[in-house]
């Protein structure tokens, strides 16, 4: 399949957020709150991976690629939103997150499922039946620590994260073109009104009350040309084994 | 947390068998876990949770009292070797 440059561009910055936030989930391996949550999170972890590997994939002419292609850009190469870039250490962080990258996620995959493209409509439909299984994790999750929440480190978590989730629609360069081809239907604008509307109502839903002010993460991000602080350790980190030997077959 | 004990049942003429146990805050939470911790790679078809605290035990004295009553194992061999004793025994009057 050949895409233009600015669905290319468009399905990167995707990619970057699935593989990213699917990375910074996996911290929790063997960590998690409890057994159970510790799979059912890392779960999670590797579903994004897949959606990543997926959506790559489409961008790949030679799958074999695929690592160097991950891991080995440069980091004004990738097209991640800060969101999924940032080190959540708290497991309330995490957990706030968590709902509000796959609130956005959901909408995402929503939008490209009634694509034209058949490839990445097909990739949507697999995607959408995972991620009704992680909206309902982060709702159930949420719903009862919301209810025991006499700290305020949830709300606290939301009033910090939420203004960085705005950057989730921080649209690449050139997405009127990617609208004008009709390769999706909803621009990041749209998606972001109902991804307002859906969060406010959980948080409502939720007996919560969290405000918040727009951080500038939209405009900082640059269409998601800008790295967040702390990336280039993240990518370090992401690269340790591969850069070991680049040219080792695996 | 509640201990939820987890059947899963393959396609067909199986029967549901007992796949392990799990913690979980309540009776929806804990069928979300048990996917992700019995299920998650398509071990079964359909799954059964049961709270243990609904599960009824028996008491493992009364259980003991017939360990010891091989007379109740009817394989069908005290049968089979009087059989053939009376066979062997009886020559030609088979």
């Amino acid at each position: 399949m050949t895409y233009s440059a600015a669905v290319r561009d468009y399905l990167l910055a995707f990619a970057d957020d699935e593989h990213l936030v699917g990375a910074r989930h996996t911290s929790w391996i063997g960590l998690g709150p409890f057994l159970e949550e510790d799979l059912a999170f890392c779960s999670i972890a590797q579903d994004e991976l897949g959606h990543a590997i997926g959506l790559y994939g489409l961008l790949l002419a030679d799958v074999g690629e695929l690592d160097t292609f991950a891991l080995l850009r440069a980091s004004q190469d990738y097209r991640s939103c800060w969101l999924a870039e940032i080190e959540c250490r708290d497991w309330n962080d995490s957990l706030v997150r968590h709902w509000l990258y796959d609130r956005a996620e959901a909408l995402r995959w929503e939008a490209l499922a009634a694509s034209p493209d058949a490839d990445i409509a097909a990739l949507a439909a697999r995607a959408q039946r995972e991620e009704s299984f992680h909206l309902a994790h982060a709702d159930q999750f949420m719903s009862r620590v919301a209810a025991n929440d006499t700290s305020g480190r949830i709300v606290d978590s939301i009033r910090r994260l939420a203004p960085v989730a705005a950057g989730i629609w921080d649209a690449t360069a050139a997405e009127s073109d990617v609208l004008a081809e009709g390769f999706v239907t909803d621009s990041s604008a749209d998606l972001a009104a109902r991804w307002n509307d859906q969060i406010r109502a959980d948080i409502a839903r939720w007996g919560l009350a969290a405000e918040w002010s727009d951080a500038g993460v939209v405009a900082a991000q640059q269409h998601r040309t800008q790295r967040s602080e702390g990336f280039d350790a993240f990518h370090d980190d992401l690269q340790r084994v591969l850069s070991l030997d680049t040219a080792a077959t695996w | 947390m509640n201990v939820y004990e987890v059947f899963l049942k393959k396609p067909g003429r199986d029967e549901f068998r007992h796949a392990g146990s799990l913690e979980a805050p309540d009776p929806e939470m804990a069928l979300m876990y048990a996917r992700e911790s019995y299920a998650r790679r398509g071990e079964g078809a359909e799954m059964w949770l049961v709270d243990r605290a609904d599960v009824l035990v028996a008491d493992e004295a009364d259980l003991a009292v017939n360990v010891d009553k091989p007379h109740r194992h009817n394989d069908g061999s005290l049968v089979a070797a009087r059989r053939k004793d009376r066979r062997e025994g009886a020559g030609s009057d088979e």
